[in-house]
């Protein structure tokens, strides 16, 4: 397959995100993770940003699990199937309206599910987008214009492949230690500076090779917008377009 | 061509980045006093605005690659500048043939080697027809060979095109014999500019061969094995042959057999087969790329996917784990600073002393004994790179590990800190009787320590023998001394005083 415009990806993420929410609707949200997985194993590159996906897909659902217990625990009760029952919690009267515990239905549980799968749809689609296009080429597209705002997304963008590759070469120095299931801050810590200094050198590597100088800026090879990238971007609109007359 | 020498942490590199303005416009700090670059001060214009006059080239060029395809790379500053595609286009051809990456035109700069990165940095600058190139420790990362390619380009380029380079560099053994000036930095932050031979003459920062000129009393400092040659035949001819020091072996401590790794399609290891002993010091070289940290990685055990068998002291590598994985081996990687996550050095020498159930203190009592002077409320971050190996050095070592294992521990490292680790390792493995291995590409290090070379080619075992034979059985890794007094077989410089004196 040619190599898709750099923005494509991105803007066809942002449709499927705002179709996924104006929908509300679990099917949407499960169908677009099973896509956007599908896309990335069959399209992502062999390169150290492809990775951020599944990082992605890790977060996704430690947070969907976190929701779904929350949710059937605390809240307010919704009438339905019962499934089992917790005890109640005492709480203080000014708590009033809040319980913890109590009887669990089953609509309780789907609709704890189903809040929680939209939001995994969304940071799994922006995972995507990211292991789909490289940073790189992200930023050769962004208009000289908004200098300040281009070297921030790059910044952004490129900060998460920085996090997912420093993760592992520290996880495994720490193992060198003998440290079996290293701290989350012993982690955490020299990750933040290693990913913060990477992402510094790359600004000021930009800044000494005239980033950001001349308003106007010229093409070695241009970027295409092909023929391909119209049908990506349309079909998310159609999705979109759908949700949005059809579902509501 | 300038030569910026000095001990870590001086402030070399502050000094090449004050030349296109990244200090202090991108660091912050207070500038006193003015630097023009072509009439330009660097006070009044952003580095941007000097990017057609400057070339900067970073300690580390992956970080500073803006994009992934070579040719996209080389273009890309030129872009920028808004430069007409079609002069654009010639100056990317007649860059890609100066520094013959023509072939590597379409490929992914993160599938490069090292030299071959370092290259397309170097082009990347110089495609903006820059007046001045400036380049961090360009060689540190580099095999002699890839090292001795970047520094001849760089040569010629000084000669055709009388570009301006300045160059930072520990090695002056790899870049002394192409430097017109050198500016030597002091640990006041006092700066010397000067011809070679006036520097060196009184400079502690010095190269084998200035050492061996001093220490045999000649009359001048020759900056080239030439040079130095011419002045010591008589020497070559009178010198008695130095006995080999007799190697007392103790039991294998690690052993492989027929060990291999792949990497998807690739392999990195094949069939590797040998044995290290108690109280042997062995390097492990080869090109970058040969598969050196593969080997090291499987050794320790973080390497799983391998076949074929590595045992430490009768441990399987893959079944090393917390406690007994610290008391078997000790592995500090490329970054020694992965390994440390306190806040402090005290906290971090508190760590380990908890770690491995010593009394408290002990840790830090061995860092001071390798470091002095060093204070215990400092972030590790705030090291410097030879305080911070060290810091790495003592925590492992507070474990007391049977085998040490250090990847490319020399990066960055000044003389001096080379110095107290070439003691502090021979004085670990013959003290002790235990087992160093040691990745490097330093010839000078593993002629001053290791007992035994082994060659890494392609992840196979092409060379495996004694320091003497593996170094002088090819050029490009001889060290100096050995050069000048080739066909004599002396390494070092207390070689050569040994087999004077006797």
């Amino acid at each position: 397959m040619k190599t898709l415009h750099p923005l494509t990806w991105w803007i066809w993420s942002l449709l499927i995100v705002g179709a996924v929410i104006s929908a509300n609707n679990s099917w949407l949200a499960g169908a677009s993770v099973a896509g956007a997985t599908l896309l990335v194993w069959r399209y992502a590159p062999d390169a150290p940003w492809a990775r951020s996906f599944w990082f992605s897909l890790k977060i996704g659902a430690l947070i969907l699990i976190i929701r779904t217990i929350v949710g059937i625990l605390i809240g307010v009760p919704i009438p339905g199937t019962k499934i089992f029952e917790l005890p109640i919690l005492p709480l203080p009267d000014w708590l009033a309206g809040i319980r913890i515990g109590g009887v669990i239905t089953q609509e309780r549980l789907l609709s704890s599910i189903h809040e929680g799968l939209i939001i995994v749809a969304v940071i799994s689609l922006f995972g995507a987008a990211v292991s789909l296009t490289s940073p790189h080429k992200l930023l050769r597209v962004t208009p000289i214009v908004i200098y300040e705002f281009g070297v921030a997304t790059v910044i952004a963008t490129s900060a998460l492949p920085n996090l997912v590759q420093s993760i592992s070469r520290i996880r495994r120095a720490r193992l060198l230690r003998g440290d079996e299931k290293p701290s989350w801050r012993s982690i955490a810590l020299p990750l933040l500076e290693d990913s913060l200094s990477r992402s510094l050198e790359l600004a000021a590597a930009m800044d000494a090779r005239g980033y950001g100088v001349s308003r106007k800026r010229s093409r070695y090879r241009p970027i295409l917008w092909r023929g391909t990238d119209s049908v990506v971007v349309l079909t998310a609109a159609l999705i979109l377009t759908f949700t949005l007359v059809a579902l509501n | 061509m300038v030569l910026v020498i000095g001990s870590t942490g001086t402030g070399k590199s502050s000094l090449l980045r004050l030349i296109n303005g990244l200090v202090p416009h991108h660091t912050g700090g207070i500038l006193a006093g003015d630097i023009t670059v072509d009439g330009i001060s660097t006070q009044l214009v952003r580095p941007g605005e000097l990017a057609h006059l400057v070339g900067i080239v970073g300690q580390n060029p992956a970080q500073g690659f803006v994009t992934d395809i070579v040719e996209e790379e080389l273009a890309f500053g030129m872009e920028t500048l808004n430069i007409p595609p079609d002069v654009m286009r010639k100056r990317v051809e007649e860059v890609l043939d100066l520094l013959a990456l023509a072939h590597l035109r379409n490929r992914a700069i993160s599938t490069l080697s090292g030299g071959e990165q370092q290259r397309v940095a170097i082009g990347s600058a110089l495609v903006m027809n820059p007046k001045v190139l400036v380049l961090d420790e360009p060689t540190s990362a580099l095999d002699p060979i890839a090292a001795e390619e970047v520094l001849s380009i760089l040569h010629r380029l000084v000669h055709d095109l009388s570009l301006t380079v300045v160059i930072a560099e520990h090695r002056l053994e790899r870049v002394i014999g192409f430097a017109d000036r050198i500016i030597h930095i002091a640990g006041d932050g006092s700066a010397e500019i000067n011809l070679p031979e006036e520097i060196l003459k009184r400079s502690d920062i010095a190269p084998p061969i200035v050492h061996l000129a001093r220490a045999l009393g000649l009359s001048d400092v020759g900056l080239s094995v030439r040079d130095v040659r011419r002045m010591t035949e008589e020497i070559r001819n009178s010198g008695k042959d130095i006995a080999a020091p007799k190697l007392q072996l103790g039991d294998i401590s690690i052993s492989t057999q027929n060990l291999s790794l792949t990497y998807g399609k690739k392999r990195a290891l094949n069939n590797v087969t040998t044995q290290i002993y108690q109280g042997e010091i062995v390097a492990l070289m080869g090109r970058n790329g040969a598969g050196k940290s593969s080997l090291l990685t499987t050794l320790v055990g973080i390497n799983k996917q391998s076949s074929g068998s590595s045992k430490i002291c009768g441990f399987e590598s893959s079944d090393l784990k917390g406690q007994v994985r610290r008391e078997r081996v000790g592995f500090i990687p490329q970054e020694p600073s992965d390994l440390l996550y306190g806040q402090s050095v005290q906290g971090e020498c508190q760590q380990a002393d908890k770690d491995c159930q010593i009394s408290p203190g002990t840790t830090f009592a061995l860092l001071q004994r390798i470091v002095p002077s060093i204070n215990p409320e400092t972030h590790p971050r705030d090291l410097s790179e030879g305080q911070r190996l060290a810091l790495a050095l003592a925590i492992i070592l507070s474990a007391q590990p049977q085998v040490l294992i250090l990847d490319e521990p020399t990066r960055g490292l000044d003389y001096q800190s080379k110095a107290l680790l070439v003691g502090l390792l021979k004085n670990f493995a013959k003290e002790l009787n235990r087992s160093v291995l040691i990745a490097t590409h330093d010839v000078e290090l593993v002629a001053e320590l290791c007992d035994r070379v082994i060659f890494l080619a392609e992840g196979e075992v092409v060379a495996d023998g004694p320091t003497l034979d593996i170094l002088l059985s090819s050029p490009a890794f001889a060290p100096q001394v050995a050069k000048v007094m080739a066909p004599r077989q002396w390494l070092t410089v207390s070689d050569v005083l040994r087999a004077v004196a006797e």
